[in-house]
């Protein structure tokens, strides 16, 4: 026994035959007719025979499958006939094992213990190297004797016996586990590549979400976003901000409404005795209870901005006149549960306090009457925004024409308004705007136009949308001479004809054309800041050509939508780049002719499908820039 | 101490309110546009002449953070796809305060770079425009 151990762990044992004393295992071992020479004669017997199996018979099990065992009796009993010889040594075998499995049981709890009470015991060392010696043996032994499927096992970790299949996993010791077990390892194995994969998922995810927002990332975020970022996360956590600025705080309120988690909890982080503003960008989770603590805990509130606040109700308001003496802005989005008659008693308690209303997406409530009232107590009324309100109509309209302190007018009216009470309108307060918005007026034509250039002086702001009326000869003469300064911004997207019969539209061209498009740069190219001519489909290439050569520059230019003008292409938009120093941000989804663009950095190209490699690109400019070069001389010929 | 070519010192000291030091690359301190103001030899001020910022309301924790910050800033500069920096979520109120008045820190530097870089390639465009006017 100690030759063939010697000889098995020959370069660390010299022993020859002297032996110290037994050890606990070794006797216990003895005291059950277990030897390691037997144990490793029937193994190397059993691999043999496994060998021998596995050649003759492929899948069949092996002899010496351990417990006998109820699903393996067929399989056992054929052999037994076939082999006496070999029988009669599984039958050893299979007690042999049985006592053997219980010892390396015993043995390896008693490692265990061992290893746990290591400090306190104190061995002969000859003994303990024995012993381990001993279970090195056993272990190489039982490592080799991997069980083939349909044996039984016990499992590396939970220690229980289970039939071996395929699909049995490998423990973390290189051992077999049961299926249970495996689950779990499974499990965990997945949890890990879930840990690792997602950050690649995210960012990309994350890239794209920038893209479309126009926030072109390059280098590390600042630590206030980052700060930010994890403030959201937590915002369980958070008991109260502290002393943290206003802009901060803003921020905050404005990153809780975009992921959802402004809720009544998370509302009170954002309310202030100190305050003269909140606003809620998402309102969609706070009730009148919600809306009645903005008022008790902010009494000094000026401006209030709440959006998607349906449950905003004629009892918030009430509540609202009682606490909040000196509210002067006032913007609501979708708050359809309050009624008319609360209106005009909030435009009568006001007064002439009232500087702002921004109302949107009101279907229920506030109609001409209300706003009629609002003109009738509230005169200094400076700032109107009306959107989306399908109860107004051409009464509203009139109404408003009184109020000869508007400095920022938006109008965006479902039912049809003749152009004539635009012109009328215009005419009486035009002379002191400064933002005009007319969204979809489809009968407003030449006359509003000419009434703008007729009334407006301080226009720094222009929308003038969806109309398939005006024509370009219009928007030529608004442009030409006109006595306001620079706009530095316009949106006139979607005027246009809409003619499917007749696509090339009119020989007088309807919607901003040619004439129209070279005016409107002519006047206020030096302070655009952002431009929206998308769906202005009879611009011509020539147009676009002279108008962004790249010797004339748009100095402030940084956003710009050509969407869907259709003659925009490769040389339109690389004159762009050149034209505009400043620009961001440029969107021409549907510009087929675009092909092929280098993006420099710090600008964002949004809808050109080839260009989105390009758009993340940045760094080793001059490389990328050769290379574009060469393919753009090669699509231009 | 190791000088660069305009004479400065390649490190400076920031202190924190509870006395900590923290000695970092001075190009990174200057990342943020607050401590780059400190630091300005133009202005004389006390801290330009020291090298060394002392920051009354910021503690050690919070300063070293900032530290880390402004080198994680700075290795990452032009990169993409980039690992968020981590933050226990205790520090964040604590230091989003500081990073406000440290002004927003690095976006304007980045930006400006930015703006570098696109110019130069306007040039190259515009010799490119031109080049294709010649031919047409």
């Amino acid at each position: 026994m100690s030759n063939r151990r010697a000889r098995n762990n020959g370069a660390n044992r010299g022993t020859g035959g002297i032996r110290g004393p037994h050890s606990a295992l070794t006797d216990f071992l003895a005291a059950n007719n277990i030897s390691a020479a037997q144990i490793r004669d029937s193994y190397l017997q059993r691999v043999q025979q496994a060998e021998q199996q596995g050649g003759q018979e492929g899948d069949e099990a092996a002899p010496d499958n351990g417990e006998g065992s109820s699903n393996q009796v067929p399989t056992a009993e054929e052999q037994e006939a076939e082999e006496n010889a070999v029988a009669e040594a599984v039958e050893r075998s299979r007690k042999r094992k049985r006592n053997q499995e219980d010892a390396i049981a015993k043995v390896k709890k008693g490692k265990q213990d061992k290893k746990k009470a290591a400090a306190k015991k104190k061995r002969d060392s000859d003994d303990e190297d024995l012993d381990e010696d001993y279970d090195d043996a056993l272990g190489n032994m039982y490592k080799k004797s991997k069980p083939l499927p349909g044996q039984l096992e016990n499992c590396e970790i939970c220690s229980k016996r289970f039939t071996v299949t395929p699909y049995s996993k490998t423990g973390p010791e290189g051992g077999l586990v049961c299926t249970p077990c495996g689950k779990e390892l499974a499990k965990e194995s997945k949890a890990t590549e879930k840990a690792n994969k997602p950050a690649v998922r995210k960012t990309r995810r994350k890239l794209e979400s920038n893209r479309l927002d126009g926030i072109a990332t390059h280098g590390a975020k600042s630590l206030q976003q980052l700060c930010i970022e994890k403030i959201v996360q937590h915002h369980q956590d958070v008991e109260e901000f502290g002393e943290l600025p206003d802009s901060i705080i803003n921020r905050l309120c404005e990153i809780f409404s975009k992921k959802r988690v402004l809720t009544p909890q998370t509302l009170k982080l954002f309310l202030r005795a100190d305050l003269k503003t909140v606003a809620i960008h998402e309102c969609a989770y706070l009730e009148c209870e919600d809306y009645e603590h903005i008022f008790a805990f902010v009494p000094h509130i000026e401006k209030l901005a709440l959006r998607n606040c349906c449950q905003f109700k004629d009892r918030c308001v009430e509540y609202m006149l009682e606490k909040a003496p000196r509210l002067k802005h006032i913007q609501l989005y979708a708050a359809n549960l309050v009624t008319n008659d609360v209106w005009i008693k909030t435009f009568s308690v006001l007064g002439k306090q009232l500087e702002t209303l921004k109302l949107e997406w009101l279907d229920a409530a506030f109609d001409d009457d209300a706003v009629a009232a609002m003109v009738g107590y509230c005169p200094n009324m400076s700032r109107l925004k009306f959107k989306r309100c399908r109860q107004l109509g051409i009464a509203a309209i009139d109404a408003i024409a009184h109020l000869t302190n508007l400095q920022h007018l938006s109008l965006q009216i479902s039912q049809e308004v003749a152009g004539e009470r635009i012109v009328n309108l215009i005419g009486n307060v035009g002379a002191n705007l400064q933002t005009l918005s007319l969204e979809r007026f489809l009968d407003a034509g030449d006359d509003v136009l000419d009434a703008i250039h007729d009334q407006c002086r301080s226009l720094s702001k222009l929308r003038f949308t969806e109309n398939d009326y005006a024509t370009d000869a219009a928007f030529a003469a608004l442009f030409t001479g006109w006595a306001n300064p620079p706009l530095c911004f316009i949106d006139v997207n979607s005027n246009r004809d809409i003619d499917n019969g007749n696509p090339e539209g009119p020989e007088e061209v309807i919607g901003l054309g040619d004439a129209g498009f070279v005016a409107m740069m002519e006047h206020s190219g030096s302070k655009l800041h952002t431009l929206d001519i998308a769906s202005c489909r009879h611009i011509s290439f020539a147009t676009f050509s002279t108008v962004f050569d790249g010797k004339k520059k748009y100095p402030c230019l940084e956003e710009l939508n050509v969407s869907f003008c259709t003659t925009v292409d490769t040389i339109v938009v690389a004159g762009i780049f050149k034209s505009c120093p400043k620009l961001k941000k440029l969107v021409a989804f549907s510009c087929f002719g675009i092909e092929d663009i280098i993006v420099p950095a710090g600008i964002v190209l949004i809808g050109v499908p080839k260009a989105q490699d390009a758009i993340e690109q940045f760094g080793e400019w001059g490389v990328d820039v050769n290379m574009a070069l060469g393919k753009m001389v090669h699509v231009v010929a | 101490m190791a000088l660069n070519d305009e004479g400065q010192t390649n490190y400076v000291t920031l202190v924190s309110s509870d006395g900590f030091e923290f000695k970092i690359l001075r190009s990174a301190a200057c990342i943020a546009p607050t401590i780059k103001n400190m630091l300005n030899p133009a202005t004389g001020w006390q801290e330009a002449r020291e090298n060394r910022c002392i920051f009354k309301d910021i503690n050690g924790i919070v300063l070293e953070k900032i530290c880390e910050y402004l080198y994680y800033n700075e290795k990452y500069e032009n990169c993409k796809d980039i690992p968020d920096l981590d933050i226990p979520p205790e520090l964040c109120l604590e230091l989003v305060m500081a990073a406000d008045y440290l002004q927003g820190m690095a976006s304007r530097r980045r930006l400006a770079k930015e703006l570098v870089l696109s110019a130069m390639q306007f040039d190259r465009l515009t010799r490119f425009l031109n080049t294709l006017d010649l031919t047409c």
